[in-house]
């Protein structure tokens, strides 16, 4: 059986993308067969943080009207090979997609695959609630600020009435909390919410803390996964995720402002 | 009489009572408008009668109607266990007398359809009367929800004390007709007495409540500042909320 993990927020902005991204690469590379799914029809982004924009053929709709079947759509990963996505639609809207038909998919996914990450859109839609609705698991995607924090809780609300899981009453998705953007600095000087303090209002296990970097962006625009980038802190960050994420307990890092020494201050280093 | 254009019948209603302490009138304003100016639309046309039961005779009904009405209260007319003279006189000055439902010259003609045993409060403590014209007292069962109540959901206790074994986040509602129970941090709203219960209390272990409310009288958060973000207790004192430390 495969595990179906959804990557989602509320709040748009927050690093769900750029998560789901990192999260598929590195649990590939652990040697795990992973799918990524785009659910955000209409403003497909997956592909592009993926570098593969240029290879999308067939989407996401066209696999559930049919169109096309899931070889013909399914991309694989050019750097591992286990891993392949499945684009969103650019011109579609997220109406398209229906709760049978995306069980479908996703049977015919948990099949070939160990992992399935669902990168879910912003909001509490139809497709938001489309992304979350097969899930296993969830990670939780929040910005140490409280609009951030008061959305994910309100998916956190919805994840537990609202999924297949929910509505079978079946053992309740498990929650994960992963909190991005944190900046230790700004912590200090009380412009930011602290890990504790998140930890308090969602009262969820916590799988990560990935810093604020100017390594993100980069990996973005360049299309290579910042996890790839195993000198930044943010891609060492998104490898304890996946430690956790196997079952390991990882010492949680970069949640301390650095000190700066007297020259690297002078110098501006 | 089937086709007859109206019908009588009696109801029960949850109406707000107005406790005197004086008879003087300088006074009653000067406190009327302190407690109207805390919530001005909340009063605006509600029904009111006036308890006289804690002033003597000497009260002059007419002046306390029309103070009441300066306030734009409905008056309806006084109540309170009074000489039966007393009462005579205020109906011949032209004002209705509402037998509060457990007062004790109900209680006695009302034995039968008292069917709570909390209820019935000992006659020898009537000035222990309660502000409902509804007397129906219930016991209440608890309603146990264990875990957090998160931001957007809404939960309600109907009939019942509501126990949360977990937080209530902001943005969330807990709503019941008898208690409220919070084991975790009340950062939503809570509605305690959501049926008119009096002596409904809100109790939580940490206190950032957004809102509370015990039988339609409510605070937001800035009034809870001497117990905020600490185990805390909220309930009714006549009309006031008060907040008392929990631990």
């Amino acid at each position: 059986m495969a595990r179906i993990i959804v990557v989602t927020s509320g709040k748009g902005g927050v690093g769900k993308t750029t998560s789901s991204a990192a999260i598929g690469i590195g649990l590939a590379l652990k040697g795990h067969k992973v799918v990524l799914i785009d659910f955000d029809i209409g403003l497909r982004n997956l592909d592009l943080i993926m570098g593969c924009e240029r290879r999308v053929v067939y989407d996401f709709v066209n696999v559930i009207n049919g169109e096309a079947t899931l070889n013909q759509a399914l991309i694989k990963d050019k750097r591992v090979s286990s891993l392949s996505i499945l684009p969103a639609s650019q011109t579609r809207d997220k109406d398209a997609l229906n709760k049978e038909n995306v069980g479908k998919v996703l049977d015919d996914l948990g099949e070939r695959f160990d992992y399935i990450i669902c990168d879910s859109p912003a909001g509490i839609e139809a497709g938001a609630m489309m992304a979350l609705y097969y899930a296993d698991e969830a990670i939780v995607t929040t910005n140490p600020e409280v609009s951030s924090v008061r959305d994910s809780d309100r998916i956190l609300g919805m994840l537990a009435s609202r999924s297949r899981r929910a509505e079978l009453g079946l053992d309740p998705i498990k929650e994960h909390l992963l909190l991005t953007r944190y900046s230790p600095k700004r912590v200090e000087e009380g412009e930011m919410l602290s890990v504790e303090d998140v930890e308090d209002i969602l009262a969820i296990p916590l799988l990560g803390v990935i810093p604020e970097s100017q390594a993100v962006l980069k990996a973005s625009n360049a299309g290579e996964p910042v996890i790839l980038d195993t000198e930044s802190d943010a891609g060492k960050a998104y490898q304890d995720v996946i430690d956790r994420l196997l079952g390991e307990t990882v010492e949680f890092r970069f949640l301390v402002a650095e000190k700066k020494g007297i020259l690297s201050r002078l110098f501006g280093g | 009489m089937a086709d007859a254009s109206i019908e009588f019948k009696g109801s029960s209603f949850t109406l707000s009572v107005l406790h005197l302490k004086t008879t003087t009138l300088a006074d009653l304003r000067e406190d009327l408008i302190k407690k109207v100016a805390q919530a001005p639309d909340f009063f605006y046309l509600v029904p009111i009668v006036v308890d006289i039961e804690r002033v003597d005779s000497s009260i002059d009904y007419q002046s306390v109607k029309l103070l009441v009405e300066e306030f734009k209260f409905t008056f309806v007319g006084f109540t309170g266990s009074v000489a039966k003279e007393q009462k005579k006189l205020i109906r011949e000055l032209g004002f209705s007398f509402v037998n509060s439902a457990n007062s004790p010259a109900n209680n006695t003609a009302k034995v039968d359809t008292s069917t709570k045993p909390v209820a019935a409060k000992p006659l020898a403590e009537p000035k222990n009367k309660q502000a409902e014209f509804v007397p129906k007292l219930e016991l209440y069962t608890d309603k146990i929800h264990r875990g957090q109540i998160r931001s957007g959901q809404q939960i309600y206790a109907k009939g019942q004390n509501l126990v949360v074994i977990g937080s209530v986040s902001a943005g969330a509602e807990v709503i019941a007709d008898g208690n409220i129970h919070v084991y975790g941090s009340l950062r939503g709203r809570a509605i305690a007495g959501a049926k008119g219960h009096h002596q409904a209390q809100i109790y939580c272990q940490n206190l950032e409540a957004e809102l509370v409310s015990i039988n339609g009288n409510y605070w937001l958060s800035e009034s809870m500042e001497q117990h905020w973000s600490s185990p805390a207790y909220i309930h009714l004192s006549d009309t006031e909320l008060v907040s008392s430390k929990l631990i």
